[in-house]
């Protein structure tokens, strides 16, 4: 083999350009990964200088027995399976919307973005406001309504994860939205022209023309809103602490209790390396799915 | 035919009005909380919960809420921690991103492709992920606890060296060739002729970066454990205790908490949206 060639100038000045970032990227990125995966191989479960005894498998096998873990993938399954869809009907449904003619339009978009650049403790303590179960705002209006017996909302052990969802699907809708636009807007006015002149009517339209053309967008949102799904820790740490009881403690919040109040930074580290397995999972079936589908 | 034209265009507008008064009232919808945050901000504890929809303008105004802000120990302290943060990520984040990104775009170099795809692969592993072995690792290096252990690992983003590097990739080669005939370097081009090219999509990283800096909660929450030294948007949170559910305070701290990314976004809205648009599908 020859020797190593020596770095042309062209590739002294790459080195250069790039040698701040590989320092960050080694630092703040690559070591906190590798030593993410060692700290769940190792026994580090109590404060104390840094236990480095490998226990092999043990952090993983424990946490199929830890119930308020397995409770922490059920509840985040629950929120991703309501979130996910209820987000990507109404973001489409308010893209389809916004991308019609009308008057104030930077006006009305820019009210709709407000919730996604607000402060998420500011909204927090808001919501908590409006849903307050004694005499918020909804519940009174809901008294006036004749409902006697209104819900809890946060407080309430079957209402709470979906009073966070609701609140989450509020914050992030503009997002999704722009997404949507972007891509309705990047239909061919031609096709719907063409269908028109055919006789078709709306509903035909947007089955036949608008679905299929935005559809490697759709995919790439039900990827990214469901990854995103899966980090909701500080909207529900501050909205409900995963309570009332262990109702809306989701896996990730469940991660930093472990970790930041109980100390036990490598059954934390487990968890986490789960987690994000069934994400790499959940990716890669649905790579594989949308390529098929592609192809038909 | 003239009269039936205007008569249909006139019933094209008075559609458009009635559709555009339709949007307008889904937008209201969206800012309802805000206008409930204000308007309770400015009423006393006892007066939040007395017929909130009626009474959005209270009778009577109260400063007491912001005069407590105002005297409260902490709470300018979080902000100018907050703001510190958020200026100092946005100024070391504009440097090494565009200086990395420009690296993948205009450089050729051995590897340059395994490289980037090493980078832009660990954008899968979500922050949750390593957020135990992050607090571990800074608190070995004595990072925790400064305002250091928000704004350096938030300078080096994969993220957007990807953005970046897709919109200098679409900056046509003749115009850096030439520069190169003149005898320019790599830094001259750089600083020359691509920094200012890529404005929209810079103001869009500042932009972005001024949101999320300023809104993070799990970071500070994790890495900062002295009160004086926490960022806003955690040490809002210690509000929530105070006085049992004061509801009023709580609102007048949230409404000055969300003042600075709401204004900023008003004036830069355009470049958010196009922002979204095209490297939200991207990315």
């Amino acid at each position: 083999m020859s020797k190593i060639k020596k770095p042309s100038s062209e590739e002294l000045s790459a080195i250069l350009f790039l040698a701040p970032i590989f320092i960050g990227f080694f630092i703040f990125i690559l070591i906190p990964i590798l030593f993410t995966v060692v700290l769940s191989f190792v026994d580090y479960n109590k404060v104390g200088p840094l236990n480095m005894d490998f226990v092999g498998l043990k952090n993983y096998i424990n946490v199929f027995s830890d119930e308020q873990a397995m409770n922490g993938y059920l509840q985040s399954l629950y929120f991703s399976i309501i979130y996910v869809p209820v987000m990507l009907i109404l973001s489409l449904l308010l893209a389809i919307l916004i991308n019609k003619s009308f008057y104030f339009r930077t006006a009305t978009r820019t009210l709709i973005f407000m919730p996604y650049v607000s402060n998420v403790t500011a909204v927090a303590m808001v919501w908590s406001l409006i849903f307050d179960p004694l005499n918020g705002p909804i519940n009174q209006l809901l008294e006036l309504m004749g409902v006697s017996n209104p819900p809890l909302w946060f407080g309430g052990v079957n209402t709470s994860l979906i009073s966070v969802i609701i609140v989450n699907v509020w914050i992030n809708l503009a997002f999704q939205t722009i997404v949507f636009l972007a891509a309705l807007q990047g239909v061919s006015k031609d096709l719907y022209e063409s269908a028109s002149i055919d006789g078709a009517g709306t509903w035909r339209k947007f089955i036949s023309i608008t679905v299929p053309s935005i559809s490697p967008i759709t995919f790439f949102l039900v990827i990214t809103t469901l990854i995103g799904s899966f980090q909701n820790y500080a909207i529900v740490k501050l909205l409900t602490n995963g309570g009332p009881g262990t109702s809306s403690r989701v896996i990730s919040l469940n991660i930093y209790e472990e970790a930041f109040t109980f100390n036990r930074y490598s059954f934390a580290s487990a968890q986490a390396m789960l987690l994000f397995l069934v994400i790499l999972i959940i990716t890669l079936i649905q790579w594989k799915w949308q390529k098929k589908w592609a192809q038909n | 035919m003239g009269t039936k034209l205007t008569l249909k265009s006139s019933s094209m507008n008075y559609k458009k009005l009635l559709f555009s008064v339709i949007m307008l009232l889904v937008g209201i919808l969206m800012i309802v909380p805000f206008i409930i945050m204000i308007s309770s901000s400015f009423k006393t504890q006892a007066m939040v919960f007395e017929s909130p929809f009626t009474t959005i303008i209270p009778e009577t105004i109260t400063w007491e809420n912001y005069s407590s802000i105002f005297k409260d120990e902490y709470y300018f302290g979080w902000y100018f921690n907050s703001l510190r943060v958020v200026v100092l990520t946005i100024v070391l984040r504009g440097i090494f991103v565009t200086m990395a990104a420009y690296a993948f775009a205009k450089i050729e170099f051995r590897l340059k492709n395994v490289l980037f795809m090493v980078f832009i692969s660990t954008m899968m592993i979500t922050p949750d992920t390593t957020i135990v072995s992050r607090f571990l690792f800074y608190k070995n290096i004595g990072l925790t606890d400064s305002y250091w252990a928000l704004v350096l690992p938030a300078a080096f983003d994969v993220y957007f060296i990807f953005m970046l590097r897709q919109f200098m990739m679409g900056i046509p080669k003749e115009l850096s060739e030439a520069a190169v005939l003149d005898g320019c370097g790599h830094f001259r081009i750089y600083s020359k002729i691509i920094m200012p090219l890529i404005k929209p999509p810079l103001v869009t990283m500042v932009l972005f970066t001024f949101i999320w800096s300023w809104n993070d909660y799990a970071n500070p929450y994790v890495f900062i454990n002295t009160i004086k030294s926490q960022t806003l948007t955690v040490g809002l949170t210690t509000f929530q205790g105070l006085g049992g559910a004061n509801y009023a305070l709580q609102m007048a701290g949230a409404t000055l908490a969300v003042i600075p990314t709401v204004v900023l976004f008003s004036f830069l809205q355009k470049y958010f949206v196009e922002g979204i648009a095209s490297t939200g599908v991207k990315g």
